[in-house]
């Protein structure tokens, strides 16, 4: 309890129990927030991005074909405008190629977006992979 | 008789009107740095409309509470309280409004969820300054409530509530910009771990230390550990809370990975915290 008295603010002398109870255990919390980061900087090695992707979804739209697909950082550093290259593959030949770019890719997690081909990549091979990125 | 009757209604209505003069002058200046900030005009098409209705109607108690904490007066009940949180939000959403048509955000012809996105986000910061103003402004208030030494005791919850209502209007300032995701990704964690700290000793010293009109005090008596784990240790909790809501609201942490989810929570903590902070001694 606080008494306010021409604003000056006192801190009452003999708390109610709850006060002491939810201190300990904030107090608890933030032990455990500086732990965990704590231990993820001494054991955590530095990996740098490393990109993993996988399409997600193929389905006809007006006027082409929306690809659809999830990309993550397996690497410990984010990355920043990470460029996504897509193709559509026949026979070792590249038919068709889009871009996209990611503002941030952060480290181990995921992000997901989508590509659109004008041709059907149904029966041909589909490569999404990350090209280049910067650090943030 | 009829005369001072019309007086009196003059008076009143004179009233009213200033306190909605005093009620807008806030939402303007609380507001100003949000209604120009390119992010949260984007925020209204972008963001989740189940996450901005939750917004706004988890504002209401935070302002039904900030109404009823101000009213210094004695007499001041509920039922005034809610009147005077829902006028918040109505001049907040009128001062928005109007300030994103002059800016040119708003125009005829454009989608209706667009114009309601990017008016609403802008009524919760808003609305808080609106709520100020009515009541911080008002001088002749506050002078009646310095000179009758006025005594009055806030509950534990409150303080707790306060400290949310400050750390919400700070955290919700800053979040939706980039910078605030980009700090957390240039930071490491050893640079996380010096803020968290820091943003607890900045709370603590803003309360206690360093003599603010409104600073706390301790009863001679009570080593000064007792309020740190009693008030600052949870304010900080109630900071880092608020701060993930707000990321959450604002899609920032769909897919992160934990541990980036709290790096940016910490950074988005640290004006949460200092916001915290200045609601205990400003209110």
């Amino acid at each position: 309890m606080t008494t306010t008295s021409r604003n000056r603010h006192k801190e009452s002398g003999e708390p109610h129990w709850l006060e002491w109870g939810t201190g300990i255990v904030s107090a608890i919390l933030i032990l455990a927030m500086i732990a965990w980061i704590a231990g993820v900087s001494i054991l955590r090695e530095e990996v740098p991005p490393r990109f993993h992707s996988t399409v997600t979804a193929v389905q006809p739209v007006h006027g082409g074909y929306h690809v659809g697909f999830e990309i993550v950082n397996e690497g410990t550093i984010t990355a920043a405008a990470v460029v996504v290259r897509g193709e559509i593959v026949e026979g070792g030949q590249v038919v068709e190629a889009g871009e996209v770019t990611f503002d941030y890719i952060p480290a181990t997690s995921k992000s997901s977006g989508g590509m659109l081909f004008l041709q059907d990549p149904a029966g041909r091979e589909v490569r999404v992979r990350a090209v280049s990125y910067t650090d943030p | 008789m009829l005369r001072a009757a019309s007086e009196q209604h003059n008076d009143r209505a004179r009233r009213f009107v200033v306190g909605m003069g005093r009620g807008a002058a806030g939402a303007l200046i609380f507001g100003m740095p949000m209604l120009m900030t390119m992010e949260f005009w984007y925020l209204g098409f972008y963001i989740s409309h189940e996450r901005l209705l939750l917004l706004l109607f988890a504002n209401m108690p935070l302002l039904v509470m900030l109404a009823r904490h101000i009213g210094f007066e004695e007499t001041f009940t509920w039922r005034e309280a809610v009147r005077d949180a829902i006028i918040a939000c109505g001049i907040a959403l009128v001062i928005s409004a109007a300030v994103l048509t002059l800016i040119g955000n708003l125009k005829p012809g454009m989608p209706a969820s667009e114009i309601l996105g990017k008016v609403a986000i802008q009524v919760v910061p808003a609305s808080i300054g609106a709520l100020l103003g009515r009541s911080q402004f008002g001088g002749k208030r506050d002078e009646e409530a310095e000179q009758e030494e006025s005594s009055r005791s806030t509950s534990y919850g409150q303080e707790l509530f306060m400290m949310a209502a400050g750390a919400l209007f700070l955290s919700l300032s800053v979040a939706p910009t980039e910078e605030v995701i980009l700090i957390s990704f240039k930071m490491t964690p050893w640079h996380t771990l010096a803020m968290l700290v820091l943003s607890i000793l900045l709370m603590h010293g803003f309360v206690y230390a360093v003599a603010f009109r409104g600073t706390h005090e301790l009863t001679e008596e009570t080593p000064w550990w007792h309020a740190f784990v009693r008030f600052t240790l949870p304010g900080y909790i109630v900071a880092m809370l608020i701060s993930l809501y707000v990321l959450w609201t604002f899609d920032r942490l769909d897919d992160m990975a934990p541990t980036q989810i709290l790096m940016s929570a910490i950074v988005l903590s640290f004006p949460g915290a200092l916001g915290a902070a200045a609601a205990r001694l400003i209110l």
